[in-house]
């Protein structure tokens, strides 16, 4: 699952977001199984926007439904923001609606991720993006 | 009892009330005559009965339904109790496994940098290009694989041992939910057993209703996707959708 060639910065800023903190440690395992080490944690949208605001993130992983700020909501105010629309937003939730991702779609997701998911998704799903963006 | 309509009086009560005068049954004969006169009141003695007899049934109903307010009093909140207690459980379970693979990785990581560390000199030796400085460096370094895949793997075996013993919240969680799932339907019953005993019919909303959705449509995980076709099965689904939107 390791995908060694690929030319993407394993020193990124990433900023994972999800109100469970088992999930959140669930992608941070799978994400430093990558090769990332710089990863930071916020456990809703309305805590990780300040965050995002203040650091020099690279990459947003988050959940859709938490209280709070939900993630398509987060991911509305990232690209509203001239600071911030640049950055790659993953959407892993259990949010299943196909009105949903094309919401997501139409707000500028990088990527949707549906739960239960695998190690391989994540991989697959990490390589299109990056691989995008060149 | 008088089955007479409208205070006619028939031939079979002429001859009764005859019989009863002839025989001196005067209070008899009264009680007669005054049927007679009002039939309208047996009638209204009977409906009168009828709305005591269900007025009756309706309050033994609602002893039944005490019951109700025992749900609503002891047994719901228990059930928070006991649902809150799964949330628990299954986040302990899924913490002890995390911190059990977390230090398993290391461990692999370890044992599989040595194995490379060792693997070209094992070539070579399996090549018979082997020289004594670089053999004696090989055993060394396999002595050091050696004993450090010993110790490891107890050690490893151990933490697998957790990750095991970490899924024995499945069996208890499970027997919680069950009677969660009895609560509710319980309060399912009584709750129609009030509508019934109120005349109010709990048919007619049988129709599925619609699952509630939030903000932005959320509704969370999606218990019976193959029975909806506005949700998506899975991640196969979420990639066409996408594609078919140019992504």
């Amino acid at each position: 699952m390791f995908s060694p060639e690929s030319a993407l910065d394993k020193n990124m800023k990433v900023l994972v977001v999800d109100d469970f903190s088992t999930m959140r440690r669930i992608v941070k395992n799978l994400l430093r199984d990558l090769g990332f080490t710089n990863i930071s944690e916020a456990d809703d949208g309305s805590t990780a926007l300040p965050m995002l605001k203040e650091g020099s993130f690279d990459f947003v992983v988050t959940d859709w439904n938490m209280p709070g700020m939900q993630g398509i909501d987060l991911l509305k105010a990232i690209r509203a923001d001239a600071n911030l629309s640049h950055i790659p937003v993953l959407l892993i939730t259990a949010e299943a609606k196909k009105e949903q991702i094309v919401m997501a779609a139409q707000a500028g997701v990088n990527g949707y991720i549906v739960k239960p998911f695998t190690a391989a998704t994540l991989n697959a799903k990490l390589d299109k993006i990056f691989e995008r963006l060149g | 009892m008088s089955v007479d309509t409208g205070g006619h009086v028939s031939l079979e009560e002429a001859k009764l009330l005859v019989e009863y005068l002839e025989t001196g049954q005067q209070e008899k004969a009264d009680e007669l005559i005054e049927e007679i006169q009002n039939p309208i009141n047996s009638e209204l003695f009977a409906e009168i009965g009828k709305l005591t007899r269900q007025l009756h049934d309706s309050l033994n109903n609602f002893q039944l339904d005490s019951r109700l307010n025992d749900l609503a009093t002891a047994d719901i909140p228990d059930a928070q109790e006991r649902l809150n207690y799964v949330i628990t459980r299954t986040e302990e379970a899924a913490n002890k496994t995390m911190d059990a693979v977390e230090s398993i990785f290391p461990v692999v990581d370890t044992i599989q940098k040595q194995i490379k560390a060792v693997n070209p000199l094992w070539q070579k030796l399996m090549h018979n290009k082997l020289d004594l400085p670089e053999f004696k460096s090989l055993c060394i370094d396999i002595d050091i694989l050696l004993k450090t895949t010993d110790k490891e793997s107890v050690r490893m075996h151990d933490l697998m041992t957790d990750v095991l013993m970490a899924q024995d919240f499945q069996d208890l969680t499970g027997q919680v939910i069950r009677k969660v799932i009895d609560l509710v339907r319980e309060v399912e019953d009584s709750l129609i057993g009030m509508l019934t005993a109120f005349g109010l019919s709990s048919e007619g909303s049988s129709e599925p209703s619609k699952p509630k959705v939030g903000d932005n449509l959320v509704e969370g995980p999606i218990v019976n996707a193959t029975q909806r076709d506005d949700v998506v099965a899975d991640q196969d689904d979420v990639d066409d959708l996408l594609s078919s939107l140019g992504f």
